[in-house]
């Protein structure tokens, strides 16, 4: 049993050696000690109640695009559009808060959360729409799409939404209290990462033990039997894009109403790809994604901090990330073919 | 009259053509990857660290060819990492492409820090003295540099070398499928490799000439996704080298478009407009969807990726 | 010995637990066709795959006579003069013949320019052999038995002194057969070593000289022709003797249209189905005939709901069951058994007794507790529930797909080649399941291959050829293969004849 187990984790023990030791060469490559950088990025992380905060607030996005990523990846879908589908649901929930600002807050919240999920959700319809009709790529379909909604927030708050007030600087005005998300006081801990956790909570019951989830097992494993018993492909592929994209746009909106207090440029800190990081590493498992997205928060805000403490560059915390998933490519595969040469 | 709207013509067209060179060499990579059966969405990392190594070294050393050179060569030692992990550790194409493409944009957001704006030594033009006299030709002239005949020839010779030789059906073999071409004595994770390198090398040297030669500064994400618009536009150009080019011309003209529409004062958000080349992309990757089937086209092995 | 070409000692192969080749031992010699006699699976292909350079052998040795260096791969094999015909070919279905032939030349020149006369030799062979093929069409445009042509140029131009064919007449007429079986004994006479996988005793009553005969990898019995007789031969292929017993079903009493086709018509890229038409009655046997790629896939797919037609419509007992656009699927309620049912028929990835109950799990029903029964009753091997499917052997996932679809009574059955890669055993009782479907009620509708259980077993015999039924025979005591096998290739019944 013991031997099982051991088996069963071994790639997952050596993908973190690996990263680890991928990790230590990049800080002596960037000539900082190595160790002490590492021990540091973990008090960054982790060391006390303010950085425990922060990794949480970083959580809660990444999470909530970890979501978006693994709620069609059960399909076998690749969508790599958390990005774009987090500055849409950005987009539809500050629209909503400049259309009536004056709504008391619950009214204006839910229906602030319901259009950015809404417009997430179409942001993920359209490349759905796509691969179920035309057979047209996701990957490729989301990954350009991405690019389009950045700069469609750009255009925002650079033209008809640039609040008067805020003196040149480009972003909206400031949401008033009604449509600012709750958050634990004194911390940046605010209701998106809460409703993560019910998303990945809700998603586990659903794709594992409700009386649906052999649907999208049935065609994930094989599309033709999956069609032969009446599953429609297409018909899972629009739903599911849809979802994912709903999450993604929860986690837009989280950022510009708890965050930034307002919608302007860089509300993301590329949370769709390193949500997207999460979602692989952790199979699609939203019970797996849940602490994953927690030690990857841990990764980007330590780093985050390393960069103003220590002489780490910001760009290290994406070098790291794509190591890590480097890491996390390469060693099942190796392992297996290691074992089978033996 | 005619001779300035030839004039007028020829602008546009020289503008287009700088435009999309860059595209054209990671397009054009990226179509010989997909031939042998392998889909590289680390095209956008390989050019990103294209344009930034070849950047540095053409600030450093002052000579722009030996800058392009470097991007290059930048671009085929990170398509390694991706060859690796596709073809020695059996991994996920599509997850190793957006891996490549993770490390490639730390890496050159680090590096490219102490690039912004330095200035570099453009190629030279290929006016001289006695063209500039020319009425047009002349005019043309001193506003190319050879990056664009390279490309039109890079084009030319990829198209050659897959129809007309004998690796070249080779590697045609591979995309079509491994198991087949081993049967008949070719060595597929070979080929693979070489292929995958080829691309990495056109599309460093993509990368190069962007910084280099098209916009001569470095930025960083500079590429913008072109990498990743060239993944699409492998399809609509139906795997054949030979409709690279205009399918990059497309995106190029968007590109100008934009351009000078800003220029000439038009009331309309820049941001807006700079959603115009992926906007065109995706209206043409869809309707070649439509109006081409897809599958005739497709190296058969590739199918199983592009689920 | 004289002149010995290859010579195999003790040679073994495994791939995880099976022992595909076990401790054979033979050798093949030039100017002879040797036949190579089995049952699937009895590791005729393993054999010869690892002479080709395909697998190493586990233990053993192959010794190839003037070939010094060690065969790593199918490159060392087609220098030391072995060429292989594959029983899925080896050609490129999207490159022109001419590309495919060049593929394995060893004189292809690095420049191969279309009109480049130095790869004018190459078409010599298929110019001779085939002169009818135009070097410039895809091969997937060409028939089977033309692509297996081309299949054979390849050989031939790698100068061969072996040629390894696997299974050749698998996808043939019984008229190209003959062709094929004159070809071989020519090929001989060249002094070229020929070796004949098959597991039909036509093909080596035709043209063999010795015959190996393999049962569960190991080599049973080496003869000269003529040395056995068929029924020592067919008891040293099945090592039991079980005779096949296919009882003539009952005649019908009364005629009820059960299952119902009509016009169907359907489109795929390299297939078309055409007006296709078909009544089948309640407690009829009608089986469906054809060469291989005649569209048989496509019409099972079109019957099942699984491709959406694009004219016409398939009733079960007056209701349309067909699939008529491509955006929703409808569950097919026939017992349906898919060809190649691992890629078709089962959820890799699932356990058994999921697998047994993916029409409930599709619909988001609890499934049945019977899975344990139905293993049992269709010896699945291992009968555990909670193993996943996709670890099982060919045979065992044929005989879930069986379990899953005649385990119950169904008001029609539709079963595609249903004996695939079955021991005689597990044929007689998958037959006996849809017999006793029939016998119950339920309208059949049978493709398979073998025209001898069809002629045994059916009411009716229906033809395919390229996409339409051709003929609708009454399978009455006068009916013959011969009959069937002209209406296949598209001989009028006097054409047959003379």
């Amino acid at each position: 049993m013991s031997t099982r187990l051991l088996s069963a984790s071994a790639p997952f023990i050596l993908t973190v050696l690996v990263f680890l030791a991928l990790a230590i060469a990049l800080f002596i490559g960037l000539g900082q000690p190595p160790l002490q950088t590492l021990a540091a990025l973990v008090q960054f992380a982790v060391g006390d109640s303010y950085s425990l905060s922060q990794t949480l607030a970083k959580t809660g996005p990444i999470l909530l695009c970890a979501l978006a990523a693994a709620v069609p990846g059960r399909l076998g879908l690749i969508s790599v559009g958390a990005e774009g589908q987090l500055h849409a649901g950005a987009i539809a929930g500050t629209a909503i808060v400049l259309l009536a600002p004056t709504w008391p807050a619950p009214v204006l919240l839910p229906l602030m959360l319901l259009c950015a999920a809404a417009g997430g959700a179409l942001y993920g319809y359209v490349p759905g729409l796509l691969r179920a009709r035309l057979d047209v790529n996701e990957t490729i379909v989301t990954l350009l799409m991405n690019y389009v909604s950045v700069l469609l927030v750009a255009a925002l708050v650079f033209g008809p939404w640039r609040d008067p007030a805020s003196q040149g600087w480009p972003a909206t005005m400031q949401f008033p209290p009604a449509a600012v998300l709750p958050a634990l006081p004194g911390s940046r801990i605010h209701l998106g990462l809460l409703l993560g956790v019910i998303a990945a909570l809700a998603l586990h019951v659903y794709f594992n033990h409700s009386r649906w989830a052999d649907k999208v097992r049935i065609l994930a494993g094989n599309r033709k039997v999956g069609e032969t018993f009446g599953l429609s492909f297409g018909f899972w592929v629009i739903v599911l894009m849809s979802v994912g994209g709903a999450l993604a746009g929860l986690a837009g909106i989280s950022e510009v109403s708890a965050i930034q207090g307002r919608l302007q440029q860089s509300i993301s800190l590329g949370y769709g790809l390193t949500g997207f990081l999460v979602s692989w590493l952790s199979r699609h498992q939203p019970l797996i994604i849940l602490p994953v997205s927690l030690c990857v928060g841990g990764l980007v805000a330590g780093s985050d901090a390393l960069q103003m403490f220590a002489k780490v560059p910001a760009a290290s915390a994406v070098i790291l990330q794509g190591l890590l998933f480097a890491a996390a490519l390469a060693v099942p595969g190796l392992l297996a073919r290691w074992r089978n040469a033996s | 009259m005619s001779t300035e709207l030839i004039a007028i013509l020829a602008s546009w067209g020289i503008a287009t053509l700088r435009s999309a060179t860059p595209l054209i060499f990671a397009t054009l990579g990226e179509t010989l990857v997909q031939r042998v059966g392998i889909i590289n969405l680390g095209t956008e990392g390989e050019m990103l660290l294209g344009a930034c190594v070849g950047f540095a070294v053409g600030v450093a050393t002052g000579n722009p060819w030996l800058g392009l050179t470097a991007g290059a060569l930048a671009g085929a030692t990170l398509s390694l990492l991706h060859a690796g992990l596709v073809l020695g550790a059996g991994a996920n194409q599509i997850g190793s492409g957006l891996a490549v493409w993770m490390i490639a944009l730390g890496a050159t957001s680090y590096v490219g820090r102490t690039l912004v704006g330095q200035q570099v030594t453009p190629l030279p033009a290929l006016g001289t003295d006695w063209t500039d006299g020319i009425p047009i030709i002349g005019e043309v002239l001193s506003q190319m540099t050879l990056a664009a005949p390279l490309a039109l020839l890079a084009v030319i010779f990829a198209a050659w070398w897959l129809n007309q030789t004998r690796p070249g059906l080779h590697w045609k073999a591979v995309g079509e499928s491994a198991l087949v071409a081993a049967e008949n004595g070719i060595r597929p994770t070979r080929v693979r490799v070489t292929a995958i390198m080829v691309g990495g090398l056109l599309a460093g040297f993509g990368g190069a000439i962007l910084s280099v030669d098209y916009t001569q500064t470095w930025a960083q994400e500079m590429t913008k996704g072109r990498g990743l618009v060239a993944v699409g536009l492998v399809i609509v150009a139906r795997w054949k080298p030979a409709l690279v080019l205009p399918v990059c011309l497309l995106f190029g003209l968007t590109e100008v478009a934009t351009l000078r529409l800003q220029s000439a004062g038009f009331e309309l958000s820049p941001h807006l407009l700079g959603t115009a080349p992926y906007l065109v992309v995706l209206a043409v990757l869809v309707a070649s969807h439509i109006f081409a089937r897809r599958a005739s086209a497709m190296p058969a092995d590739l199918k199983a990726v592009f689920q | 010995m004289p002149d010995s070409l290859v010579q195999f000692e003790g040679v073994t192969r495994r791939f995880g637990d099976l022992v595909a080749v076990d401790n054979a031992s033979l050798d093949i010699r030039a100017g002879e066709v040797l036949a190579i006699l089995g049952e699937n699976g009895a590791g005729k292909s393993t054999l010869m795959k690892m002479l080709y350079g395909l697998y190493p052998a586990s233990a053993g040795e192959i010794l190839i006579h003037d070939a010094p260096d060690k065969i790593n791969g199918p490159a060392d094999a087609m220098r030391a003069g072995i060429g292989m015909v594959f029983q899925h070919f080896s050609l490129l279905p999207a490159l022109s013949v001419r590309d495919n032939l060049l593929l394995s030349w060893p004189r292809t020149p690095f420049w191969k320019s279309r009109r480049n006369t130095d790869t004018a030799d190459v078409l010599a062979t298929l110019a001779e052999l085939a002169p009818h093929i135009d070097p410039d069409c895809p091969v997937g445009s060409l028939s089977v038995g033309e692509q297996q042509l081309v299949e054979l140029c390849k050989v031939l131009n790698i100068d061969a002194r072996l040629v390894i064919l696997d299974e050749p007449t698998s996808v043939l007429t019984p008229d190209e057969a003959e062709r094929l079986h004159g070809f071989i004994k020519q090929l001989a006479g060249r002094g070229v070593a020929v070796a004949l996988i098959t597991h039909k005793l036509a093909d080596v009553e035709a043209c063999a000289d010795r015959i190996v005969v393999m049962r569960r990898g190991r080599v049973v019995d080496i003869a000269e022709r003529g040395a056995r007789s068929i029924t020592e031969t067919v008891a040293l292929m099945m090592g039991q003797s079980v005779e096949r017993k296919l009882q003539r079903p009952p005649v019908l009493e009364k005629i009820v249209p059960r299952l119902v086709l009509e016009n169907l018509s359907a489109r795929r890229p390299e297939m078309a189905l055409q007006n296709v038409s078909l009544s089948i009655a309640a407690g009829e046997i009608v089986g469906v005939a054809g060469v291989a790629g005649n569209g048989q896939a496509l019409l099972a797919e079109v019957v099942a709901g699984v491709e959406p037609l694009t004219g016409g419509d398939v009733l079960l007992d007056g209701v349309s069951i067909a699939r008529h656009n491509p955006y929703d699927a409808v569950a097919t309620p026939l017992g349906y058994i898919p060809e190649q049912p691992r890629d078709n028929g089962v959820v890799g990835t699932m356990t058994l007794a999921r697998n047994l109950a993916l029409r409930e799990l599709a619909q988001g029903n609890r499934p049945p507790v019977t899975g344990r029964d139905l293993l049992f009753r269709f010896n699945v091997n291992p009968p555990d529930p909670m193993k996943t499917a996709g670890t099982l052997s060919g045979g065992n996932i044929q005989k879930l797909v069986s379990a899953r679809e005649l385990g119950g009574q169904r008001q029609a059955v539709l079963a595609c080649y249903p004996t695939m890669g079955l021991d005689l055993a597990a044929i007689e009782m998958v037959y006996a399941a849809m017999f006793a479907q029939a016998a119950a009620g339920a309208a059949v509708l049978w493709i398979s291959e073998d025209l001898d259980d069809l002629l045994a077993g059916c009411h009716r015999i229906a033809v395919m050829r390229e996409g339409q039924l051709v003929a609708l025979l009454d399978n009455s005591s006068t009916l013959t293969r011969e009959v069937v096998g002209a209406h296949m290739i598209g001989l009028t019944e006097t054409e047959a004849a003379a």
